[in-house]
């Protein structure tokens, strides 16, 4: 529409000026600063990284296996186990520490399996077109038409129980989502001007490709690792209470698994802490996506 | 004196950005008399669509606001009315016509039910009487069959026609006013001309108030009784039209009268707004002997122009898919058996509409498309033949230059690394510092600043853009680019700048192009040689001069004769006395 | 139309080379990567002779090649053989399982779709505002509780503690299974209600600023009539095309769902499975529902020409 033509138009004109020139990705960052409620949950992503990383380095919560208290003791009324404690007497709050590391983990090594097949497969047929993207369409379509929790319980299945299986299982069944939006993009940058001219000027497949398509299509791994994230913390609960999820260790979906014989008795706690842990970042991780996709992806600005 | 339908007094519109508020219409008064035409002229960003939107009542808030001012409609203030009230004023009192005929429909109803609701909405008729009028309004804007077409999607129909039928719903309840905004911009110039004639013949007989917003002066001296201008969110001048075009007052309205290159006759340089006009807006006085039109020559000699590029009986062909194994069952011929000669240090320009082949034709030659047969001879070379290898040497020789300037640079880029990659590809200059320098050195040559380079292309406008492409074609040397609608997305004053760059270049550096375009007076005025194309063929092939002044075929004529002659009503009335 | 057939067929055939590649990848899971299952069903002190005689029993004494034709074979046959754990056709199980599930699945779907369907509008009409920005908040917020959590917290307080509704439990036949299946009807609401909301707001807002609703403003309609009659006409091709797209999902049933409230669905059979190690009901699954899924998108894409006037198959 002229209006908004219009209004980029003047904005342009007086950036040009007055600031320092900015990269799309400074101009992204500048917009998501403006963004009070997207920084609120960086901040939040942040800070349960940081738990984790403290977490995994043993730093704290490195004794939650240790017995604290009597068994299943009340929240708020003893500072030495303030969120009470679990049937063996462990400190709720620590097992809580322990699951963000185990959250973020499958987080970010499911997308760390994902990335690569998705963005490798995706890249391909999206750039070399014919029978290159046949057969990884075929491929990725063969992957999807089996319903996500029935792959990804064969996987876990046949993988046998434990953390491995929890991040190679959720990272084969996440790729396919990525590799249809890269594929897509890259389509639509390869007929690009941009990239007809980097051929004209003499540019090989290689240099098209990695040079000018890809750096075009970043953004979209950034949303869906935030994406990914919450989905990976949320499917890790349904592992585990179909018995195929982390054992031997405390994470957010054993806790929210034992409440299952907990509340009977009234034992409300293990369930409120994993879930309230689970429920902030996995809100931060959603809203998060949503301003990424509004910073990195300015045609879609003003349609929220 | 005639009644005045719609004045407008003091209006300011402004946006919010989220950077900041910028104005988008400052302070702007002018008026629309009954059964007149009032021509809003402006290039993008002047504030002449947003003016329209708030006469509609449009303008999306948020962002938009009108901050100031008076839209008094039959005396009543629009800007103070209600949104119930501006209801019943739309589409009844007030229609408008927009830019773009392929999405202003709704996809998925019947374009029949499309017309018929705003007279159901406005005019109380049933649904049975609103489709007999439907056909009939479909009928009067020249719609074939409009018995069966009424029955039709908009998907079904042609641009022109869709356009018509939006005609048609902005007519069905005869409005008092009409505003079109860029009605015709998006059709090819022949469509163009049965859309202005048909909007000219319902003005007359329903004697409406016509409110055309265009950048294109050549349409509003056809049509206008007055003009308004607009440059920048502000009014720099109004009168009628003959006095505008004649005795233009504000030096903005000069310079964008002068910088449109005419179909016969023009300056070897075209004048530019800054011709008229510096920065700060101030007049600046003309140098006249840039005002002299030259006629054109074409000379060409054997030793200082040979025959540099030959193409021979040159086809592309798409196959069309078809059957259950999508096999191959047709094939549609884009190029269609074209040849021609190009000598050194001329310019062949490509014309004709959309879909005619042109495009394909140029991309071919420099095989980003595979021709299906035939031969381009480059210096005697066969590029069809070439392997990967020679090819890629033979690109630093051969260039082209895109149509949009926003997608042709990649927005990840800086520019340093947009002119430095072509040199890198093609191992010229020895090092880095000197590939940098010569970057600079691109820069200026293209009329930019050298300290630009670290940039990124949403960092420039248009214009700036698409001499950053050209500094891009140049960094490889070349002697022979083809642009493709090359200046066809810029605003006309920005076009006739980059036109002018182009051809000191050609001058400087002996460069040789092929030059397309779908617009005939640009072609024009770059071209020695002009080749007509039509459904993949060449349909007339002559010098410039002569395709102009005295074509052969019956198709150039009408396209030709379809071009607006920028010349006012009024004037022609006065040259036939 | 005859473009419209030949694209119904093209479709048709292929499906086989999907098929084949799901069966491949049933195979790779089940007959390559997960080792030896006799171990699994006879227990750790089986003799060696015994579980050679099982091997035989099952097909597994085969050769790689002659058991993923066996898998392939199943598929186009759509005989399953029999249940390791329950010894019974899996054919007639999985008939079995299909009613309870259908009758959770059903109106779960239906009242959440048409619920999400209609906030989703009144959120887009007033978009921009408070109660968009509330309710765009609150389906966030939704999404962001484990389904877990749902299943545990609702079972307990509204069914143990309040007595609302069936704590666990089925029967068949209408209308005995209904106070069955209405608290995990009702816990299948609150768990797709938010991203459903989400995703069909970004529809009708994808809708909104398109030009032929510029056209349909300057004609001097009401907003509510744009909304309603231009928008939600282009807006529910997609909506109709994702829900179609999803509906084998409804077949499989609500795993955790089923599972939790012991309602004997399709969903609680394959879990079960999972944890009788019964190797031929997952796979059963795996490849059914995979058939259901190519055949649905091919629903959709036929529904997709009906919906939608500019599409041609092809």
């Amino acid at each position: 529409m002229s209006t908004q033509v219009l209004s980029n138009e003047s904005v342009k004109k007086e950036s040009v000026e007055i600031e320092e020139s900015r990269s799309l990705w400074g101009e992204a960052w500048h917009r998501l600063k403006k963004d009070k409620v997207a920084m609120t949950c960086l901040i939040i992503v942040c800070l349960y990284s940081l738990i984790g990383l403290l977490s995994a380095l043993g730093l704290v919560a490195a004794d939650w296996a240790k017995e604290v208290g009597p068994s299943y003791a009340p929240p708020f009324e003893n500072w030495d186990y303030i969120l009470g404690t679990d049937i063996f007497g462990r400190d709720v709050l620590k097992k809580v520490i322990h699951g963000t590391q185990i959250a973020m983990s499958v987080g970010l090594i499911s997308s760390l399996i994902a990335i690569p097949i998705g963005v490798v497969l995706g890249a391909l047929a999206g750039y070399f077109g014919g029978w290159v993207d046949e057969i990884i369409v075929w491929f990725y379509t063969t992957f999807s038409s089996i319903p996500g929790i029935i792959l990804l319980m064969s996987i876990a299945f046949v993988l046998g129980k434990g953390i491995t299986t929890v991040y190679i299982a959720l990272g084969l069944t996440s790729w396919v989502g990525l590799c249809r939006l890269i594929r897509g993009e890259v389509m639509k940058h390869k007929n690009r001007e941009y990239v007809q001219a980097a051929g004209a000027l003499g540019a090989g497949h290689g240099r098209k490709l990695f040079k000018h398509i890809l750096p075009n299509v970043t953004h979209i791994i950034i949303i869906f690792t935030s994406l990914q994230f919450q989905v990976a913390i949320k499917s890790e609960v349904i592992l585990s209470y179909i018995g195929l999820g982390v054992s031997g260790q405390p994470s957010w979906g054993t806790m929210i698994d034992d409440a299952k014989m907990e509340l009977a008795r009234d034992v409300w706690w293990q369930l409120a802490g994993a879930t309230f842990a689970m429920f902030f970042v996995v809100l931060a991780f959603n809203i998060l996506g949503d301003a990424l996709r509004d910073a990195l992806d300015p045609k879609l600005k003003g349609k929220g | 004196m005639s009644d005045i339908l719609l004045s407008i007094k003091d209006l300011c519109v402004d946006f919010n950005t989220g950077d900041g508020i910028v104005r988008a219409v400052n302070n702007i008064s002018f008026d629309v008399p009954a059964g007149k035409t009032v021509g809003l002229v402006g290039e993008s960003g002047s504030g002449k669509s947003v003016t329209s939107l708030a006469a509609m009542g449009l303008i999306p808030n948020p962002p938009g606001k009108i901050t100031g001012g008076e839209i008094l409609f039959k005396g009543k203030d629009l800007v103070k009315a209600s949104e119930e009230e501006m209801r019943r004023i739309r589409g009844k009192e007030i229609s408008m016509i927009f830019q773009e005929p392929m999405t202003s429909l709704n996809p998925v109803f019947r374009v029949g039910d499309q017309v018929s609701e705003i007279l159901m909405l406005h005019m109380g008729m049933t649904k049975k009487q609103a489709w007999a009028r439907s056909v009939e309004l479909l009928d009067q804007v020249g719609i074939p069959d409009p018995q069966r077409s009424a029955l039709k999607y908009p998907h079904e129909m042609s641009g022109g026609q869709k356009q018509r039928v939006v005609i048609a719903i902005a007519i069905a309840c005869e409005p008092k006013l009409l505003i079109a905004d860029e009605p015709t911009t998006a059709l090819d110039v022949t469509i163009q001309k049965q859309v202005l004639d048909l909007m000219f013949d319902l003005q007359e007989k329903y004697k409406m108030g016509l409110l055309f917003i265009t950048h294109d002066l050549g349409v509003i001296a056809d049509i206008a009784d007055d003009v308004v201008v607009m440059y920048r969110s502000n009014l720099v001048e109004q009168g009628d039209t003959k006095k505008i075009f004649t005795a233009a007052g504000h030096p903005y309205t000069k310079g964008l009268l002068a910088c449109r290159p005419a179909l016969d006759k023009n300056p070897k340089r075209l004048l530019t707004v800054s011709d008229f006009m510096d920065e700060s807006g101030a007049e600046i006085s003309l140098d006249e002997s840039k005002t002299k039109k030259v006629d054109k020559v074409y000379n060409p000699s054997e030793e200082k122009n040979p025959v540099l590029l030959e193409v021979n009986n040159l086809h592309v062909d798409f196959p069309i898919k078809g059957g259950v194994f999508g096999r191959t069952v047709d094939q549609f011929k884009a190029v269609n058996s074209v040849s021609f000669k190009l000598r050194k240090g001329m310019t062949l320009g490509l014309v004709g509409e959309s879909g005619c082949g042109k495009t394909t034709l140029g991309r071919s030659i420099l095989r980003l498309i595979e021709p299906t047969q035939g031969q381009v001879l480059y210096n005697g070379i066969d590029l069809t033949k070439l392997d990967k290898k020679q090819l890629r040497d033979m690109r630093s020789k051969v260039q082209i230059i895109f149509q949009d300037p926003y997608s042709s640079l990649n927005p990840r880029m800086t520019i340093e690394e947009v002119l430095l990659e072509p040199m890198l590809l093609h191992n010229i200059g020895g090092s880095k510092e000197e590939r940098i320098s010569k970057a600079k050195w691109l820069m200026e040559k293209v009329g930019l600043k050298s300290n630009q380079l670290s940039r990124y292309p949403h960092e420039f406008s248009g214009g700036q853009r698409q001499r950053i492409c050209i500094a891009r074609a140049l960094a490889v040397n070349p002697e022979f680019i083809i642009c493709d609608e090359s200046v066809s997305a810029l605003d006309v004053s920005v076009q006739a700048q980059v036109l002018n760059l182009l051809l000191d270049l050609q001058a400087e550096f002996g460069l040789t192009y092929i030059f397309i375009s779908h617009d005939l007076s640009v072609v024009n005025f770059i071209s020695d040689e002009v080749a007509v194309m039509k459904s993949g063929e060449v349909v007339e092939l002559d010098t410039a001069s002569n395709v102009y002044l005295k074509p052969e075929k019956q198709y150039t004529k009408d396209l030709l004769s379809a071009i607006p002659k920028g010349i006012p009503k009024a004037l022609l009335a006065e040259q036939n006395l | 139309m005859s473009g419209n057939l030949n694209y119904i067929i093209r479709r048709l055939l292929y499906l086989i080379p999907v098929l084949l590649g799901v069966c491949g990848l049933v195979f790779l899971l089940f007959n390559v990567v997960a080792g030896d299952p006799t171990m699994l069903l006879l227990g750790k002190h089986a003799d060696a002779q015994q579980m050679a005689d099982l091997k035989a029993q099952l097909g597994l004494d085969k050769s790689l090649i002659a058991q993923y034709f066996d898998i392939v074979k199943s598929a186009f046959t759509f005989d399953f053989g029999r249940s390791w754990a329950t010894k019974q056709q899996i054919t007639e199980m999985l008939y079995q399982g299909a009613i309870p599930s259908l009758t959770l699945t059903i109106p779960g779907f239906f009242i959440s779709t048409v619920m999400s369907l209609m906030i989703a509008i009144f959120v887009a009409y007033y978009r921009g505002k408070g109660i968009d920005l509330f309710i765009r908040t609150l389906a966030i917020a939704l999404m962001s509780t484990s389904s877990l959590v749902y299943i545990l917290v609702f079972q307990k307080y509204l069914a143990f503690e309040l007595g609302l509704f069936e704590i666990s439990g089925y029967e068949y036949g209408f209308p005995s299974f209904i106070p069955y299946i209405a608290l995990p009807v009702v816990i299948w609401v609150v768990m797709s209600i938010g991203p459903d909301v989400r995703f069909y707001r970004t529809l009708i807002l994808d809708e909104i600023y398109q030009d032929y609703v510029r056209t349909a403003r300057a004609k001097g309609l009401s907003e509510k009539k744009i909304l309603f009659k231009h928008v939600l006409r282009n807006a529910l091709i997609p909506v109709i095309t994702y829900t179609v797209v999803n509906l084998p999902f409804l077949i499989l049933g609500a795993l955790l769902l089923e599972s939790f409230f012991s309602i004997p669905g399709l969903g609680g059979l394959t879990l079960s499975a999972v944890n009788a190690s019964d190797f031929p009901v997952i796979k059963a699954m795996a490849i059914l529902s995979a058939i259901a899924y190519i055949l649905f998108t091919l629903v959709s894409d036929i529904l997709y020409t009906l919906v939608d006037p500019r599409v041609k198959l092809n």
